[in-house]
């Protein structure tokens, strides 16, 4: 049974949709990495998953089951914002989770805390800064036992060491069976940390898989072709291929699923100077959320 | 833990593949001996900062390679199997092959005819293999 199962899910404003139709499921014990532009939606989809703010339509079950207020006793959210009291010091945030959540962890909190460099807890929200408001919400909810963290940018204003701390912790919590959603503009982070990703924009999936299975299998294949005018009909109604780009004899192929046979194909039409070309997650996510050239008029001539 | 593997995760050679050739030539070249503990997938997963399912696709494949094997609730071991020396031998077949594949691969793409690739070959043997007088 999955962690997380979205179906249909659409968060409308009048007649902007900011959450346009989202299918998600995400496997227990997985780490998931949401990835889009800003204004894509992803905050706006923790949220309603979670039923903080209503959904317009869809569905999403935990571990099969419709969310209930039980269920946020084995769920954490560290929202985009911090949730933070200002006139609240660290201290009675720690107390205050310990009153209000039965698997909250004061000992643990406090060696996050430590970890993350929040050393003194008498310390009041509002003199600290916005890093370590990140730190402190991001130590209050791993000191909990859970079964599911959903966290939205936990790692924006974190210093370099501290990014790599709160990585960590997320893997250390999956390698024990808990799911990690997260958020962040940090293409490199969720390259380390996530297993799955989902790249969402203007409200809508464009793009979702194991990370090291896009990978493996997005690739450019370049050649170059005998003659300037050589067919390479059939070649380019490939559905393995995403996009086809020919300037004279060379030709590019971006490659959504088994580059080497492409690559072999590309050999057998008697092209040349062979290459297929390693696309990391940045060109991945990138090439997902940049407007395709239309491939009809690159493929013109052919 | 003697050896010390790394990934680049901004590659875009899958990461599990990334950790599949560093342990086949760590095997290989004997820094990793035969029955010697790699290891847990999550202290690997934490070591590098890199997901534990990684890790984790990584042992499956190379155990289903021969080149480890897992007795659960122990941990992951390089495969002691008969010769001390079978496992190093074909961890390194394996790295080699691939960089043989792609060496080719691209003598072809470059125009290069079976004849003059197999001049290279023999040229490239005589320097690094050659026979004992």
């Amino acid at each position: 049974m999955n962690a997380l199962s979205i179906t249909g899910l659409r968060k409308t404003y009048g007649s902007v949709a900011a959450v346009d139709g989202i299918d998600l499921e995400i496997p227990q014990g997985c780490v998931f990495g949401l990835l889009g532009p800003n204004g894509a939606g992803k905050s706006t989809t923790f949220k309603c998953v979670l039923g903080l703010i209503h959904a317009s339509a869809g569905r999403v079950l935990f571990a099969g089951a419709p969310l209930e207020p039980g269920a946020f006793e084995r769920i954490a959210y560290v929202p985009e914002r911090s949730v933070l009291y200002d006139w609240m010091s660290v201290r009675e945030h720690i107390e205050y989770m310990q009153t209000n959540f039965v698997g909250f962890d004061p000992k643990r909190a406090r060696e996050l805390l430590e970890q993350l460099g929040v050393g003194d807890e008498r310390k009041k929200v509002r003199a600290l800064s916005k890093g370590m408001r990140t730190a402190t919400a991001v130590a209050l909810a791993f000191a909990r036992r859970i079964d599911l963290l959903l966290l939205d940018e936990p790692t924006s204003g974190l210093d370099p060491v501290n990014q790599r701390t709160v990585l960590n912790l997320m893997i250390n919590e999956a390698a024990q069976g808990t799911t990690v959603v997260f958020s962040s503009h940090q293409i490199g982070q969720v390259e380390r940390a996530a297993e799955r990703i989902a790249v969402m924009q203007r409200g809508r999936l464009v793009l979702e898989g194991v990370v090291d299975d896009l990978k493996a299998g997005r690739k450019i294949v370049a050649g170059i072709l005998p003659t300037d005018d050589f067919s390479i009909n059939g070649f380019a109604n490939d559905a393995r291929i995403g996009r086809l780009e020919r300037n004279g004899r060379i030709l590019r192929a971006y490659v959504t699923e088994q580059p080497e046979d492409i690559a072999e194909n590309m050999n057998a039409l008697g092209a040349q100077g062979l290459r297929v070309v390693d696309l990391s997650l940045e060109d991945i996510f990138l090439d997902a959320v940049s407007p395709k050239v239309a491939t009809a008029s690159i493929v013109e001539g052919v | 833990m003697p050896v010390i593997f790394t990934v680049d995760p901004r590659s875009g050679i899958p990461i599990y593949l990334q950790i599949i050739e560093q342990v086949k030539r760590s095997v290989a070249l004997g820094l990793l001996a035969s029955g010697e503990q790699l290891p847990t997938v999550k202290q690997l997963a934490l070591d590098l900062t890199v997901n534990p399912n990684t890790v984790a696709r990584a042992y499956r494949d190379l155990e289903h390679d021969g080149v480890i094997e897992t007795a659960s609730g122990r941990g992951s071991f390089v495969r002691a199997n008969g010769s001390a020396d079978a496992a190093s031998i074909a961890a390194g077949r394996d790295v080699a092959r691939g960089e043989i594949d792609g060496a080719v691969r691209t003598a072809k793409s470059l125009g290069l005819a079976r004849a003059a690739v197999t001049e290279l070959f023999e040229s490239s043997l005589d320097r690094w293999l050659p026979e004992a007088p």
